[in-house]
C-alpha cells in the first residue's frame, strides 16, 4: 500500500516537474546598446522605444517560444564611438550579457560589433547600414537591417520601374540629380546609387555630397535649381531635409519627383516642420504601414500591435528605423531563440545561417537569410540580410503609403509630376 | 548673372541674421574682456523659449520678442551673477572652462526637458517668397535683415548718446579709471552681459522661423558666431555686421562654385587668413589682438 | 618656492596672469604623491583587474597621456589651444593608413605620424605668431575643423565618412595585443616617458623660458629670450606627444572615424583635464586624468539609462563649479589642503 502511495507520489511528481512551464528558468539577458545623447540621440531613442516594445510584447506572451524563458535588457548609452566600446566590453565583462544588439547608425555599430567580436559574442544589429559591417571577417555579427545598398537600389529601381511611367519619359531622357549628406549613412547609399545607377545606364546631371552642418542651404537649391532636374533622389538626415525643403519653396525650385531615402524624409514629424508640402515626396525605406496581404494574419496582429503601442508613447508613427528595430528583435525573439539549445555564439551563428524567411515575414515587411560567404557580388560578406524589404513609400493625405515594389503596394503613386509650389 | 546676384543676396541676408547672433557674443566680450563658450547654448535656449511661446501661446515669433527679450536678459543677469563674476578677476581661462562646462549642462539639462525633437514655428506666407525682379527672398530673411540692420543703428546711438552708453564706453577703456570717475564698474559688466544675452534672444526670434530647435542646434551655430565676432573685431558691433555680410556671401557663393561638402571649410580658412594678415578684424583696433585679454 | 598668493597690489584684476597660482618649477626629486601614483598605475596594470575596468583605466591613461602633452603647449607655455583634436588626428590616422595600405609597423608609423603632427604645430604657432587670448584660442579651434573636414572629405586617404579601420592581426610588429594587459601596458609606458618630458621641462632652461614668455612676453624679450621661437618649439612638441597618443589610441580602438576622432569635443576634453587638473604643473594634467575620466566613464554607465543626458548635465554642472572654486585645479587645491608643497623629497 505504502509502496504504490509512494511510487504514485513520485510519478505524480515527476510529471508536474515535466510539463510545467519553466518560468523558474533564468531570463535571457541582451546588451541594448543606442545613442540616447549625442547628435544621433533621435535615432536612438527612438530604437530604444521600439526594442522595449518588443521585449514587453514577447514578455506577455510568456516569453520566448519553446523554451518560455523572459528576455531582460541591459541598455547602455552610446554617444560616440570611444563610448561604444567601452560600453559594450563593460555590458559583456561586467554584466556577462552573451547577445548584443543595436546601435543607433554606422559609425556607432562599427565599433559595438567589434568589441562584441572581440568577446566572441553575438551581435543583431537592427540599424548600422554600412556595408563594412558584414565585410570584416566577424564570425559572429549579423546585420538583420538593410544594407545601404538596399535603400539605394529601391529608389533607384523605383525611377526606373514607375518614374519613367509616370513622368512620361524613356529613361534615356531623365535628368535624375543626387544629393547625399556626407556622413557615412549618405554617403554610402549615395555611392551605391551612383554605381547601381550606373548598370542601369542612368547618367546623373548632378551629383554632390553636402555637409550636414550648412545652415544655409542656398547654394545647393540654386546649383539644383539650375540643373533642372526631373528627378531628384536625396539622402538627409531630418534637420537639413527641413532646411531643404524650406529653401527649396523659398526659391521656387522645381523638381517633378523627388524620392528621399530614410533618415530625414522617414521621419514622421516632418509633416509638422514643412506642413503640406510633404505629400508628394517619395520614401525608399521600410514601409510604415506593410501591406497586410503581404504579411501572416498572425503577424499582422503583432504589427498593428506594435503600432498602439509606439503611438501611445512616442505620440507619432514609428520612422522606418525604429519600425526595423523593433521587427529585428521580433526576429530574433521568435526566429532564433526558440530554436537554440543553448545561448552560445557557436549555436546562436548556427540556427542564424539556417533561418530561410521569405519577405513579409517579420513584422515590417522583411524576411531573413544571412550571407554566408556564398554572395556573388563579394565573397567576403558574411552576416547581411538579402530579405531586408526595403520599398518606396510615398506621403500621401491619408497616410504613408507603400507605392513600390507593386507586390507590396497598398496604393497607387500619386501627385506625379509634383505641382508647382503655389499649390502644395 | 541671374544665380549669383540670388547666391549674394541670399547670403547677404543670412549673414546678417548671423550678425544678429554674433552681437551679444561681441558686445560681452567688447566689455567684459571674456569669450562665453557657451553662446550656442544661449541662442538654444532662447530659441526653445520663442518656440514655447508661439506654440503654447499662438503668438507670432516676432510677437515673442516681447517675452524672450525681457526673459533672456533674466537670464542673462543670473548666469552672469552665478557664474560669470565669481570668474572675472581670475585668469582668463577659468572662465573659458567654466563657460564650456556650463554649455555641456545646457545642452543636457534641454535634452532632458524637450527630448533630441526637432520643434519648428509655422512660416509666414505659407513659406513662399518674396520676388524681387528676378530674385526670391524669404520674408522670414527680409524682416531678419531689418531687423539686424535696425538693431546695429540702435546700439550704436545708445553707446553714443546715453550715459549708459557713455559708462560702457567708460568701462571698456579702462576700467579702474571708470570706476574712479563713479561708474559701477560691476553693475556695467552685468549690464553688458544681460544685454548680450538679450541680443541673443532677439536673434533667436528671428532664427526660429527659419530653424528647427533642437538641444545641439547651438553646435551649428557657435562656430559661425565666433568667426564672424573675430572677423569684424571682437567688441566691435558694426564689426559684427559687417563679418556676417562676409561669411554669409563667402559660404553661399564658394559652396556654389566649388562644393557644399566642405560646409564650413571656407569661412575657417578666411577666418585664418584674417588672423594671419589683419588680426585684429576689419573694423576692430590695431593691436588688440596681440594685447589679448590677459 | 612656490608662489601661493595673488600680489596684493592688484592695479588691474583682470591682469592676473595665468601661472602664478600654480606655477612652479619643479626643483628637486619626485614627490610622494608621484610615487605613490606610479606604484598605483603599475599596480592596475600587472593586477588582474576585471576587462571592464581596463577599458577605463586605459583611456584614463591615454587621455591623461594626451593631456601632459597638451599642457605643454597649454599650461607652460599659455598657448590654449581647442585644436589638439587635429594633432591627434594627424597621428591617428598617419600610423594606421601606413599600416593599413602599406603594412608599415605601427611602431615606425608612429613616429612619422609625430613628426607631421609637430610640423602642423609649427605652422599653426607661426600663423598664430602675433595673437594672444581668444584670437589664438579661436584659430586652434578653426584650424582643428580645417583638418576635420579635409579628413572627412579626402575619401581615397582617409576612407572618409565610412571610416578606417585596423583588421586584428595580432603581432607585436602590428602593434595589436590580444590581451588587454598589453595595451595598458603600452599606454602607461606613454603616459609615463609624457610624464617625464614635462618634469624634464620644468626644470630645464627652456622650462623657465616658456614660462618667462607665458608670464610676461615683454620682459622676457627684453631679457634676451626670443619669444617666437619658444612658443613654436613648444607647440611642436606637444603635438608630437599628442599624435603619439593618437596612434596608439588607433591601435586600440581599431576604428577612426573623422567626426568623432577630429572633433571639437576631443579638443575640448584634453584642455579640460589638464585644466581641471591644474595648468603649468606635471601633476596637474595626471590628477586631472585620473580623477575626471573613471568619473565620466561611471557617469555614464550609471546614470546612462536612466534619465536622458543627465549624466552629461551633471558632468557639466561640476566642470563649472570646479573651474570657478577651484580655479589651480585639483592640484593646487591638494596642495593647499595638504599645506605643504609637493616638491619635498
Amino acid at each position: 500500500m505504502r509502496d504504490s502511495l509512494c511510487l504514485s507520489a513520485m510519478a505524480a511528481v515527476i510529471a508536474l516537474l515535466s510539463s510545467g512551464p519553466v518560468e523558474a528558468q533564468e531570463p535571457i539577458r541582451i546588451g541594448i546598446l543606442e545613442p540616447v545623447t549625442g547628435s544621433a540621440s533621435k535615432s536612438g531613442t527612438e530604437n530604444w522605444v521600439a526594442m522595449q516594445i518588443a521585449r514587453d510584447m514577447i514578455n506577455d506572451r510568456g516569453g520566448i517560444p519553446n523554451h518560455g524563458r523572459k528576455i531582460e535588457y541591459v541598455f547602455a548609452d552610446v554617444p560616440t564611438p570611444a563610448a561604444a566600446i567601452s560600453e559594450t566590453e563593460r555590458l559583456i565583462t561586467n554584466d556577462g550579457v552573451r547577445i548584443t544588439a543595436g546601435s543607433g547608425v554606422s559609425p556607432l555599430a562599427i565599433p559595438v560589433s567589434q568589441a562584441a567580436e572581440r568577446h566572441g559574442v553575438f551581435h543583431w544589429e537592427t540599424a548600422g547600414a554600412a556595408e563594412i559591417i558584414t565585410r570584416r571577417g566577424h564570425k559572429y555579427t549579423f546585420q538583420v537591417g538593410p544594407s545601404a545598398r538596399r535603400y539605394a537600389e529601391a529608389a533607384v529601381d523605383f525611377t526606373v520601374d514607375v518614374l519613367t511611367k509616370k513622368l512620361g519619359k524613356p529613361l534615356a531622357d531623365l535628368r535624375v540629380a543626387l544629393l547625399w549628406e556626407n556622413r557615412a549613412f549618405g554617403k554610402s547609399v549615395g555611392d551605391n546609387i551612383r554605381r547601381y545607377a550606373a548598370t542601369k545606364k542612368i547618367k546623373l546631371i548632378y551629383d554632390e555630397g553636402y555637409d550636414q552642418t550648412l545652415t544655409d542651404m542656398t547654394p545647393i537649391v540654386q546649383k539644383l535649381k539650375d540643373a533642372k532636374p526631373d528627378v531628384l533622389l536625396t539622402i538627409s538626415f531630418p534637420n537639413d531635409a527641413i532646411l531643404f525643403q524650406r529653401k527649396a519653396k523659398e526659391l521656387d525650385f522645381y523638381v517633378a519627383a523627388h524620392v528621399g531615402v530614410s533618415a530625414g524624409y522617414s521621419n514622421p514629424d516632418l509633416i509638422n516642420s514643412i506642413g503640406n508640402s510633404v505629400y508628394g515626396i517619395f520614401v525608399s525605406d521600410f514601409a510604415v504601414e506593410v501591406n497586410p496581404k503581404a504579411l501572416a494574419p498572425e503577424t499582422r496582429k503583432i504589427t498593428a500591435e506594435f503600432i498602439k503601442r509606439y503611438q501611445a508613447k512616442m505620440n507619432r508613427s514609428p520612422a522606418g528605423h525604429a519600425s526595423m528595430a523593433f521587427a529585428g528583435m521580433w526576429g530574433l525573439f521568435t526566429e532564433l531563440l526558440p530554436k537554440a539549445k543553448t545561448l552560445d555564439s557557436d549555436t546562436l551563428r548556427a540556427v542564424a545561417l539556417k533561418i530561410d524567411l521569405p519577405e513579409g515575414s517579420l513584422p515590417n515587411g522583411s524576411g531573413i537569410k544571412f550571407t554566408n560567404h556564398d554572395w556573388k557580388p563579394n565573397a567576403k560578406d558574411f552576416g547581411q540580410n538579402l530579405r531586408a524589404a526595403i520599398g518606396v513609400w510615398q506621403w500621401q493625405k491619408d497616410g504613408h503609403n507603400q507605392v513600390y515594389p507593386s507586390a507590396l503596394a497598398t496604393h497607387e503613386p500619386v501627385l506625379v509630376p509634383l505641382p508647382k509650389w503655389s499649390e502644395r | 548673372m541671374t544665380t549669383f546676384g540670388q547666391l549674394v543676396f541670399s547670403g547677404l541676408l543670412i549673414g546678417c541674421i548671423y550678425a544678429l547672433m554674433s552681437m551679444g557674443l561681441t558686445l560681452i566680450f567688447g566689455v567684459l574682456r571674456i569669450v562665453n563658450f557657451a553662446h550656442g547654448e544661449f541662442l538654444m535656449i532662447a530659441m526653445y523659449g520663442a518656440w514655447a511661446v508661439t506654440a503654447f501661446l499662438g503668438l507670432n515669433p516676432y510677437v515673442a520678442i516681447v517675452a524672450v527679450v525681457p526673459a533672456m536678459a533674466l537670464f542673462g543677469v543670473v548666469v552672469h551673477q552665478v557664474v560669470i563674476s565669481p570668474g572675472v578677476d581670475k585668469p582668463h581661462l577659468v572662465l573659458v572652462f567654466a563657460t564650456m562646462g556650463l554649455s555641456i549642462l545646457m545642452q543636457n539639462v534641454a535634452l532632458m526637458f524637450f527630448s533630441a525633437d526637432l520643434f519648428d514655428v509655422p512660416p509666414m506666407f505659407d513659406g513662399q517668397s518674396v520676388i524681387i525682379g528676378p530674385f526670391f527672398f524669404k520674408a522670414e530673411l527680409l524682416l531678419g535683415f531689418m531687423i539686424a540692420v535696425f538693431c546695429t543703428i540702435s546700439l550704436r546711438w545708445t553707446i553714443n548718446s546715453t550715459y549708459l552708453g557713455k559708462a560702457i564706453r567708460a568701462t571698456v577703456q579702462d576700467s579702474e579709471a571708470a570706476m574712479l570717475m563713479g561708474v559701477p564698474v560691476p553693475r556695467i559688466f552685468m549690464i553688458a552681459f544681460a544685454s548680450g544675452s538679450a541680443l541673443v534672444g532677439l536673434a533667436a526670434c528671428v532664427m526660429m522661423p527659419l530653424f528647427s530647435v533642437f538641444p545641439t542646434v547651438g553646435l551649428n551655430f557657435v562656430l559661425i558666431a565666433f568667426v564672424i565676432v573675430v572677423l569684424g573685431g571682437l567688441g566691435s558691433i558694426e564689426g559684427a555686421l559687417l563679418g556676417g555680410m562676409c561669411i554669409g556671401i563667402v559660404q553661399s557663393v564658394s559652396s556654389y562654385y566649388i562644393a557644399p561638402a566642405y560646409g564650413q571649410l571656407f569661412f575657417f580658412v578666411l577666418f585664418l587668413l584674417v588672423m594671419i594678415f589683419r588680426p585684429e578684424g576689419l573694423l576692430g583696433r590695431k593691436g588688440e589682438s596681440t594685447v589679448g585679454i590677459n | 618656492m612656490s608662489v601661493t598668493s595673488k600680489s596684493t597690489i592688484e592695479t588691474k584684476p583682470r591682469r592676473a596672469s595665468p601661472g602664478r597660482w600654480w606655477m612652479k618649477p619643479g626643483h628637486g626629486s619626485v614627490s610622494w604623491l608621484e610615487l605613490a601614483l606610479l606604484v598605483a598605475c603599475i599596480a592596475l596594470v600587472v593586477a588582474p583587474v576585471p576587462h571592464s575596468y581596463q577599458d577605463v583605466i586605459n583611456i584614463t591613461l591615454l587621455w591623461g597621456g594626451v593631456a601632459l602633452s597638451w599642457n605643454i603647449a597649454g599650461g607652460y607655455a599659455g598657448l590654449i589651444s581647442f585644436g589638439h583634436a587635429a594633432f591627434f588626428g594627424i597621428g591617428a590616422y598617419t600610423s594606421t593608413i601606413l599600416l593599413v595600405n602599406y603594412g608599415v609597423s605601427p611602431w615606425l608609423g608612429l613616429w612619422l605620424g609625430g613628426i607631421f603632427a609637430a610640423a602642423f604645430g609649427i605652422t599653426l604657432a607661426l600663423i598664430g605668431a602675433r595673437l594672444r587670448g581668444p584670437f589664438f584660442i579661436l584659430s586652434t579651434l578653426a584650424a582643428a575643423e580645417v583638418v576635420r573636414i579635409g579628413a572627412l572629405n579626402w575619401t581615397s586617404l582617409t576612407g572618409g565618412a565610412e571610416g578606417l579601420w585596423i583588421t586584428p592581426t595580432k603581432s607585436i610588429a602590428n602593434m595589436v595585443f590580444a590581451s588587454r594587459s598589453a595595451y595598458v601596458a603600452l599606454v602607461l609606458g606613454y603616459a609615463i616617458i609624457v610624464y617625464l618630458v614635462s618634469k624634464a621641462i620644468e626644470r630645464s632652461r627652456y622650462g623657465l623660458v616658456l614660462f618667462a614668455v607665458r608670464d610676461d612676453e615683454d620682459a622676457a624679450s627684453a631679457a634676451g629670450v626670443n619669444p617666437l621661437t619658444a612658443r613654436t618649439g613648444a607647440m611642436g612638441l606637444s603635438a608630437f606627444l599628442t599624435a603619439i597618443g593618437g596612434s596608439l589610441f588607433a591601435q586600440y580602438f581599431q576604428f577612426l572615424d573623422p567626426t568623432y576622432v577630429i572633433s571639437p569635443e576631443l579638443s575640448f576634453q584634453f584642455a579640460l583635464l589638464a585644466a581641471l587638473g591644474g595648468l603649468g604643473t606635471a601633476i596637474g594634467p595626471a590628477l586631472g586624468a585620473i580623477v575626471i575620466m573613471p568619473l565620466s566613464e561611471l557617469l555614464r554607465s550609471y546614470l546612462g539609462a536612466a534619465f536622458q543626458g543627465l549624466h552629461l548635465a551633471i558632468y557639466g554642472g561640476f566642470l563649472v563649479f570646479v573651474m570657478l572654486y577651484l580655479p589651480g585645479g585639483i592640484a593646487s587645491a591638494l596642495e593647499r589642503s595638504t599645506g605643504r608643497s609637493k616638491e619635498t623629497p
